[in-house]
């Protein structure tokens, strides 16, 4: 079995290229760095954004400032309303990925340790990967109309493929030489599924769920917006066609505060569950 | 195995789907009330609806109402067809469209008319300031925005071209959002567009120059959406049509006859700001649909090419003269 081509970037990219036995540490950027640059990131886009508006380039009645969108998204963020929408979008979220999940580490340990079933789907996969999600709004809206239903077809499909396809590579991954020592020291099949396939396949399978959870937010909220099932994205819809763009876009950040919050959860599980990988052993000795 | 592959991820969808689809069989709450479903959207023209809900006359039909809001026209056929509506909101364009492919729609209650008076009317035809085009017939060959392409928009336009003496057949019509127009004709990026409120007022602030009253001009009392059923729910509880229609004929009356309270409820259900609310155009609530002005608009349609058959207007409209 080949090396899979696209190995777990989260898990390369979170492993420090920064040799460890170095005394001095070579970044000259001080301890919680890194936070601080951020901070200084999303405030130098607020003032640009701010900014902008006040120029000629877009008119304010479009692209409201920074300023009035947070103070609109304050005063949403005190109402039942907005807790109500946050809530129905957590929940499709949630639900979906959840299912996306359930569904790709069955059908990928199935499917990836048959190396002629492996043969024989890739083609479909391969076919079935690419169809964008919202082109299917046409049939789950005939299916299940607009109900949450709707959305959860398209978050499942999207998220799906992230899962099921770094679950196959995960499963392709297996070394060799481990597969021969368990099989001479007797090991049974669901002995070396749990020993050898699982924590082999994990790392991979963490950075599918991360992939597909971005993805099933960004679902979540568009199936919202086009279909029109209760949750954030229907409320941007009605703020839109009310004519309301500082609302608009207050729920766009609102969505976006979701996103980070999201990755940031999602990155917390990888530490919690990958903690024995040398990629967060790594990360964690810096 | 791909069938496999497929009936696996279906099986998992179904099980959600089982427990989020309850059909269209109706239910009753704890005070005796029935509870239907009603898919709207969320815009101005639903203003009766809401205050109807408001003022309590669906309870005294012994109904609950829950609005569904679709974000547009296209969800409202297909969600009633599939029985996830008991009844919903549909311009008279889409309905006879829906009739002309063979999908059992037939109107319930009016829905939205034209206010008949040119120039003041909730929808218009606008130029951008300055424009060369000053009537409906220096649309021909000009590139015209409307929210849906073969909906009722691009056919009371060519409508208004015709009247005015122009050609219709070249115009060029671009599909573009309702809240994407006033900055569209801002830019210049089209050289009209058809606008409806609360966008039309936005535009007109701007500087836009309405140059005709497409839907005045299609007939002065222009049914423009009405509310509709499948004729498979008509047929299987009628007694419950009856009580929605009384009660939305109720809900008509009272928004023709209080544009304030119509304005209030604006604010419950749309985003729309204070004084845009305060200062758009109303459209009439007339509890009675023109029957004559939806032949007219199907003629058009027919002759358009946007329904293959004669219109079936009287199919829509069952048991009305």
């Amino acid at each position: 079995m080949t090396a899979p081509s696209s190995a777990p970037a989260g898990a390369a990219s979170a492993a420090p290229a920064a040799p460890p036995a170095e005394p001095a540490p070579r970044s000259r950027r001080p301890p919680g760095g890194d936070a601080l640059l951020g901070t200084g990131g999303v405030l130098a886009f607020l003032l640009l954004w701010e900014a902008v508006p006040r120029t000629s380039l877009v008119s304010a009645d479009r692209l409201p400032p920074a300023s009035t969108v947070l103070a609109t998204l304050a005063e949403r963020a005190a109402t039942a309303q907005f807790w109500t929408a946050v809530g129905d979008t957590l929940t499709a979220w949630g639900l979906g990925l959840a299912i996306a999940i359930g569904a790709a580490v069955l059908l990928g340990f199935a499917v990836g340790t048959v190396p002629v079933l492996r043969a024989y789907t890739a083609s479909t996969v391969e076919f079935l990967r690419p169809i964008p999600s919202v082109a299917l709004i046409p049939l789950a809206i005939l299916i299940y109309g607009t109900d949450i239903a709707s959305t959860l077809m398209l978050v499942v499909y999207a998220a799906f493929w992230q899962v099921y396809i770094q679950v196959l590579y995960g499963v392709a991954d297996i070394d060799p030489v481990a597969e021969q020592t368990a099989r001479a020291y007797g090991l049974g099949r669901w002995a070396r599924i749990r020993y050898l396939m699982w924590p082999t396949a994990l790392p991979y399978l963490i950075t599918g769920v991360r992939l597909g959870a971005a993805v099933a937010l960004i679902l979540t909220i568009t199936a919202q917006l086009t279909i029109g099932s209760p949750g954030l994205g229907q409320e941007i819809a009605v703020a839109q066609s009310s004519g309301a763009p500082h609302v608009v876009y207050a729920l766009i950040v609102a969505t976006g505060i979701l996103g980070v919050a999201v990755n940031t959860g999602v990155r917390a599980l990888e530490r919690r569950v990958l903690r024995w990988h040398p990629s967060v052993r790594g990360e964690a000795a810096v | 195995m791909p069938r496999r592959l497929l009936a696996g991820a279906c099986a998992a969808l179904l099980a959600v789907a089982a427990s989020a689809c309850g059909g269209s069989d109706t239910e009753t709450t704890e005070d005796g009330l029935t509870k239907i479903t009603v898919g709207a959207i969320p815009i101005v023209d639903v203003a009766p609806l809401h205050l109807g809900i408001d003022q309590g006359y669906f309870e005294t039909q012994g109904l609950e109402v829950e609005v569904k809001n679709t974000s547009g026209g296209a969800q409202a056929v297909p969600g009633a067809v599939s029985g996830e509506f008991d009844f919903a909101f549909g311009n008279v364009t889409s309905l006879l469209v829906a009739r002309d492919s063979g999908l059992p729609v037939q109107t319930v209650a009016n829905g939205v008319s034209s206010t008949g008076k040119d120039g003041e009317d909730f929808g218009a035809i606008v130029v951008p300031e300055g424009s060369d085009i000053k009537s409906p017939k220096d649309l021909a060959g000009a590139k015209v925005a409307v929210n849906n392409l073969k909906n009722i928009g691009d056919t009371t336009v060519r409508n208004s071209v015709r009247e005015d003496g122009g050609d219709p057949s070249n115009i060029q019509f671009t599909e573009l959002p309702f809240p994407d127009m006033p900055a569209a004709l801002e830019k210049e990026e089209v050289d009209a567009a058809w606008v409806v409120e609360p966008f039309l007022t936005t535009a007109l602030d701007e500087g836009v120059t309405e140059i005709a009253s497409n839907f005045v001009d299609a007939h002065e009392q222009l049914t423009v959406a009405v509310y509709f059923t499948t004729e498979e729910n008509a047929k299987k509880d009628p007694e419950l049509v009856e009580k929605f229609v009384t009660a939305m004929n109720h809900s008509l009356s009272y928004a023709e006859s209080n544009p304030e309270e119509v304005r209030r409820i604006l604010g419950t259900y749309t985003e729309m700001d204070e004084q845009l609310i305060e200062d758009i155009r109303l459209p009439a609530f007339p509890p009675d649909s023109s029957i004559e002005s939806v032949q007219a608009v199907g003629d058009m349609m027919k002759e358009d090419g946007l329904i293959k058959e004669d219109p079936q207007v009287d199919a829509l409209f069952p048991g009305r003269p």
